[in-house]
């Protein structure tokens, strides 16, 4: 298993040929809480997003087509969901962050000069849990969704599916997303 | 292979997806590319770092909430065999066309039903429901001015029984509608006001609500009482019992 991720025998198959079924949805809870939890950071947010997930997913009118990638499809359902409560919190125009990984400050990140020799390798070594989750926080939304989807074992075609772009698109993305983590990981450690 | 080409591909390295011969032109450029070869360590050293997030999983309660909530098929969702499809097909044969017209005549359409009970879970379950904290209902009704394009009309402004908690503007099934609150005791009992035309209504209904008809479904452990006035219809709904949510029905379509 690549290093990093989620093995994706958690998981129930991604892709189901077959109309979807509350329990086949319910199978994806622990990974849409964390997600959600890292979005929102704080358990009851979470537990309210991945509530309104589900309620957008099996409510009545909810769109799914037979053979749509299950996992993928309830993913971009949560990440839109916390999207709109983003909107509302902020009663303004939204973010520019939501939609796009253009925020300026993770751009900047994968174009800097990275710290040479051992000192970064040194430091991210002695790094603990509550450190990565500290600096993920520090990420614009779209980034730490690729990134923490992409650690839930989410294959590049099913990340474009939840952030709505090309699998091209992805490669790139996470690319920046990984980064700008690793220059806010610097700046924490310092 | 260059510095940019090389760092594109060291993720995929790192993972052990890259092919055979990408793997080894990769393998000579960081052999004599010291720069490249520590953004390789590092950024394998960042997934080492990735796995060090808690696996948190989703609190029990959650789960079992979840589960008591969706296992039990809904309206909206398709039919999961073809064995339900045709036993659905020769029951509605078998029934007679009378019968269903009364049915229909009484009963409101499904989906409305199943979305008035999401619509009210989605209120439960914001982190701030209320737009507008309520200090009666003089301070409640002009919050909804120029928010929608009606008036939400109803005579009840709360009381002791079934204090008002405030408001706030949101969807009944495709429409925006004003939402007021209500409390009985320690339940929620969201009201929607909402325009009514185009939606399945019962023509008769099976329940006397003050001085309107409407009818009373229950769905997922929640009761629904849905009437029409004029060109608004309205939705109660709540865990509290149905004669609270009747009594509570009838004080908002009020006196004739």
């Amino acid at each position: 298993m690549p290093v990093g991720r989620v093995d994706p025998a958690v998981y129930a198959s991604p892709v189901t040929t077959d109309p979807l079924t509350p329990r086949d949805a319910l199978r994806h809870t622990d990974g849409l809480f964390r997600l959600a939890l890292r979005l929102t950071g704080s358990d009851a947010d979470a537990e309210d997003l991945v509530q309104e997930t589900f309620a957008r997913a099996l409510g009545a009118g909810s769109q799914f087509a037979a053979g749509t990638n299950l996992r993928a499809w309830l993913f971009r359902i949560l990440r839109n969901a916390y999207i709109d409560s983003y909107r509302r919190k902020r009663s303004n125009p939204v973010h520019p962050y939501p939609n796009d990984d253009s925020d300026p400050s993770d751009a900047a990140a994968s174009t800097r000069e990275p710290l040479r020799g051992d000192h970064e390798l040194e430091r991210m070594r002695a790094m603990v849990g509550d450190d990565i989750e500290t600096a993920l926080a520090t990420l614009s939304i779209d980034a730490r969704t690729v990134i923490l989807l992409d650690v839930e074992g989410l294959t590049e075609s099913e990340l474009a599916e939840v952030l709505g772009c090309s699998v091209g698109t992805i490669k790139s993305r996470l690319s920046r997303a990984r980064a700008a983590l690793r220059e806010r990981l610097r700046d924490y450690s310092r | 292979m260059d510095c940019n080409d090389a760092r594109s591909y060291l993720l995929a390295y790192n993972r052990g997806t890259l092919d055979a011969p990408l793997r080894l032109a990769l393998e000579s450029h960081l052999a004599g590319c010291p720069g490249c070869r520590h953004e390789q360590l590092a950024d394998r050293e960042l997934s080492t770092l990735l796995e060090r997030l808690s696996p948190r999983q989703a609190p029990a309660s959650l789960k079992r909430a979840l589960h008591g909530r969706w296992e039990r098929p809904v309206a909206g969702t398709r039919s999961s065999s073809v064995v339900r499809t045709v036993a659905a097909m020769a029951m509605g044969a078998a029934m007679a066309i009378v019968p269903v017209l009364v049915w229909r005549a009484r009963v409101p359409d499904a989906a409305m039903v199943a979305e008035a009970v999401n619509d009210h879970l989605r209120v439960l379950y914001a982190q701030r429901p209320l737009e507008v904290e309520s200090g009666g209902i003089h301070q409640v009704k002009p919050w909804f001015e120029g928010k929608l394009d009606f008036a939400p009309l109803t005579a009840f402004a709360g009381d002791d029984d079934f204090p008002l908690q405030g408001g706030l503007v949101g969807y009944f099934v495709d429409r925006k509608a004003a939402i007021l609150v209500f409390r009985r005791r320690l339940h929620v009992i969201t009201l929607f006001v909402f325009p009514s035309a185009g939606l399945r209504w019962p023509t008769v209904g099976n329940q006397t609500i003050g001085t309107a008809r409407g009818s009373l479904e229950t769905s997922r452990g929640f009761h629904v009482l849905l009437w029409r006035g004029a060109d608004l219809g309205y939705a109660l709904v709540s865990d509290t019992n149905e004669a609270d949510l009747l009594t509570l029905g009838a004080k908002v379509v009020g006196p004739s």
